[in-house]
């Protein structure tokens, strides 16, 4: 298929179907608890959100914001964000794609961020270990949310964001200049 | 041939050289970059090339001191935690294998891969590709960026580190927390990456037949 012709609606299935999944898996993701503390006997076990919750109470604001952007935030927006680009490639929004192909790149590279809280918990779970005055175990709610993470990421990855610009210019045989080269 | 020289080894049908835009697909004639300029797409206004100002040989420059600096992040203690006068040191693998030991190989697995084996794999591509010649042979040369673009979205040094200042700063309250040589190495090797990474001239694929796209970096 040339980059000009109108995208076939079958190929919107992969990207629909990861987006779907990790939609799904936010359930198990945010409702299971991703990590359980033990200190002094005292055990206490922890959602992505009442992690947050407890960072905020604690005063670390600055940090419960980063854990809420990356963990929360970005899987939400990037479900969303394919979902509208989904529609827009449906649609040919010819007049809209130069912005929804910024909004692809935005999504491309905020995916990443989320893997923060797997990485936390995994850091967590190696590094406390002291028995019984304190340790750290990973729960089942931090598999859903890695998957999470896996899903939308192949998600974007699967959506081809040339099916944005249906036969807006047909494939140039002797190429158009790129813009003037620019100092960066 | 320089690593950021234009125009790119594949050509058309009348010599002329195309770049195809990572992302819509568009084609452009190659034009050839000084230092410190871009060309951007002229239809969605992504950036298809820049040279950078440090000169043709920075990212191998990078690139090989992250490989450099791979071995001392991976070998000398990362954090040490201390409860109670009991020290314990971890390494960079110690999250992985926590997750390991917690009874989930799999998420282990997975955290290895993105925050160490990706990385390094990644350099080693990388430097690969800027050291060795491998424009000689064009369709390895572009099974190689292309291996390199699909490891960088899985390439996650930047984002291990921000958890374990999070982490850090969690900590705090619960044990004491001494930050390790390792992890000084761990953190100068994602800035190598992340500069080699963006120094690096990549050519954007060129879409005379599907124009799909290559993973975009």
């Amino acid at each position: 298929m040339s980059p000009s012709a109108d995208p076939d609606p079958r190929q919107f299935g992969r990207p629909l179907a990861f987006a779907l999944a990790a939609a799904v898996m936010m359930v198990p993701a945010n409702v299971l608890p991703v990590l359980r503390t033990r200190v002094m006997g005292e055990a206490r076990t922890d959602t992505i959100f009442s992690g947050i919750v407890a960072l905020w109470d604690d005063g670390l604001w600055g940090i419960a914001a980063i854990v809420f952007v990356a963990s929360i935030l970005i899987p939400v927006l990037k479900l969303l964000g394919i979902a509208w680009l989904l529609r827009e490639a449906r649609v040919h929004a010819r007049l809209r794609a130069r912005r929804d192909t910024r909004l692809y790149a935005i999504l491309d590279f905020i995916g990443r961020w989320s893997m923060l809280d797997v990485f936390l918990v995994a850091f967590l779970a190696g590094a406390v270990q002291f028995g019984a005055l304190a340790s750290v175990e990973p729960r089942a709610g931090i598999v859903a949310f890695a998957a999470v993470v896996v899903l939308t990421v192949l998600a974007t990855d699967s959506f081809q964001p040339h099916w944005l610009w249906p036969d807006a210019h047909p494939p140039a045989s002797p190429g158009r200049p790129a813009t003037a080269p620019s100092r960066s | 041939m320089a690593p950021y020289q234009l125009p790119s080894p594949l050509s058309s049908a009348r010599g002329q050289s195309l770049l195809g835009c990572p992302l819509c697909g568009f084609t452009h004639a190659a034009v050839p970059l000084a230092q410190g300029q871009r060309a951007t797409c002229v239809r969605c206004g992504t950036l298809l090339c820049a040279r950078g100002r440090l000169g043709p040989h920075a990212p191998a420059a990078f690139a090989l001191a992250g490989l450099l600096l791979a071995w001392p992040a991976l070998s000398l203690p990362f954090i040490t935690v201390a409860k109670f006068g009991n020290f314990r040191p971890t390494w960079l693998h110690t999250g992985a294998e926590g997750l390991w030991n917690g009874g989930m190989p799999v998420l282990g697995t997975w955290v290895l891969t993105c925050g160490i084996l990706a990385p390094l794999l990644l350099l080693g591509l990388l430097a690969a590709l800027l050291a060795g010649d491998t424009r000689g042979a064009p369709d390895l040369h572009r099974q190689l960026l292309r291996l390199a673009r699909s490891l960088a979205h899985w390439a996650m040094p930047e984002v291990h580190l921000l958890a374990v200042l999070v982490a850090m700063i969690k900590l705090g309250a619960l044990v004491d927390v001494f930050i390790g040589a390792g992890f000084w190495c761990y953190a100068a090797m994602s800035l190598m990456l992340v500069l080699a990474w963006r120094s690096f001239g990549f050519e954007p694929s060129v879409s005379t037949t599907d124009g799909r796209r290559d993973p975009a970096p």
